[in-house]
């Protein structure tokens, strides 16, 4: 097609006589419909991607905190047996525990699942003594408290999930098992032993009731 | 235009996702809470099933929170009138206690802190509290020294009530609780 062909058919095009007065007018409102549908795809799209966000964030925050109790009292334990956290022995530079009751003493003991299990034996007062195991990134896994002591004893043994299929497997058959064995989802944790200082003169009763919880390798 | 669009969809999603997020467990959820007349308790939080929310509360900060075999933690931050704890006033704390081994009541703010008051008593447990010969429970809780057992307030600003129960058989039946089990919170005045 030549350039001359273009020019007529160009102006023999048939123009309708409304389309050619309503055009300009008409542009602007179709924009601004245009560019509201946009707007209206792009909000709807961003509301779902906050939804998406929203429940990925709030789910990896246990995952990936490391302000969480268990990454502050890591160090605790090691020496065989539960250490004090209580708002009073601040001068350890380790982190006071939020939202504890003053009037309770808490005794922490870190575990490491990596090189096996833990057992923990607890030896019971007069003072109300609960433990408590808490895994890393927020959850209490197991509570248990002194009354389910026996002859003054609370002892447990915290392991994984294959630790305790090993443990099974090891078993006498047809024999009953003497041991509570508790599963941690997690490697890392915390026992958490929490003794109730009934009067201002308990709290010596109470601290060594709590640092009195033992905790290492079962084996 | 196209690439515009995506930054729009983009900018929204994260900044609306990850500040919902982040006002959702800045503090104590309202998800899996359980409110019995003045107080807020959190019955599952202390246990293998506690919801992602209260979870990711948890794992922000140094909690170690009762666990749900252990104890209930109750928070009242609100009188029985439904009016915000304010350190101003004067409060009566009275009635009776579940089943327990122990329990204790302590003033905090709201961060659950104690606070530093020139006398040294944050809180009262079964053993220290005087008791009226029917057993029902009285506390005072106010800025001004007051007869029986005062319990100091600071003495201006918003406070928290929370008792904490050790030991309980109601903790696995916490949302099932009526208020008149637990001590109400009564406003004396200002």
């Amino acid at each position: 097609m030549t350039t001359l062909d273009q020019a007529t058919e160009r102006e023999t095009a048939p123009v309708l006589p409304s389309q050619a007065g309503t055009t300009p007018r008409r542009r602007w409102p179709m924009r601004i419909i245009g560019a509201a549908r946009r707007l209206a795809y792009g909000t709807i799209a961003g509301l779902v991607l906050a939804g998406i966000v929203h429940i990925v964030t709030v789910l990896l925050i246990p995952l990936l905190s490391n302000s969480d109790a268990t990454s502050a009292y890591l160090s605790l334990g090691t020496s065989g047996h539960a250490e004090l956290v209580s708002p009073r022995s601040t001068e350890s530079g380790l982190p006071v525990p939020r939202e504890a009751d003053p009037a309770a003493v808490t005794a922490i003991c870190s575990y490491d699942l990596s090189a096996g299990p833990m057992r923990v034996v607890a030896r019971i007062g007069t003072l109300p003594l609960g433990l408590t195991l808490h895994r890393r990134g927020g959850g209490v896994l197991y509570a248990i408290t002194d009354r389910a002591a026996i002859r003054g004893v609370v002892e447990f043994l915290v392991m994984t999930e294959e630790q305790r299929d090993e443990r099974a497997a090891r078993d006498e058959e047809g024999e009953a098992v003497r041991e509570l064995r508790i599963v941690s989802d997690t490697m890392q944790g915390l026992i958490v032993a929490r003794v109730l200082a009934k009067q201002p003169s308990d709290r010596e009763d109470a601290e060594a009731l709590a640092t009195g919880v033992a905790c290492g390798l079962a084996e | 235009m196209r690439a515009l669009d995506l930054a729009y969809v983009i900018a929204l999603g994260a900044g609306l996702g990850l500040g919902t997020a982040h006002f959702a467990v800045a503090g104590r959820p309202l998800i899996g809470m359980v409110r019995i007349g003045p107080w807020d308790a959190w019955p599952r939080g202390g246990g293998r099933d506690v919801d992602p929310y209260m979870r990711a509360y948890l794992a922000r900060g140094v909690h170690v929170p009762l666990g749900a075999g252990e104890g209930l933690e109750l928070i009242a931050s609100r009188d029985d009138g439904g009016q915000a704890l304010d350190g101003r006033c004067r409060y009566l704390v009275s009635g009776v206690t579940p089943t327990t081994r122990g329990w204790s009541l302590s003033v905090s703010d709201m961060d659950g802190r104690p606070f530093r008051l020139p006398l040294d008593r944050n809180g009262f447990t079964d053993a220290e509290v005087v008791r009226e010969e029917s057993g029902i429970l009285h506390i005072t809780a106010a800025a001004e020294p007051q007869t029986g057992n005062w319990l100091p307030l600071p003495g201006s600003g918003r406070f928290q009530l929370r008792l904490r129960l050790y030991d309980t058989p109601i903790s696995s039946q916490a949302s099932e609780l009526r208020p008149d089990v637990l001590p109400g919170i009564a406003r004396l005045g200002c």
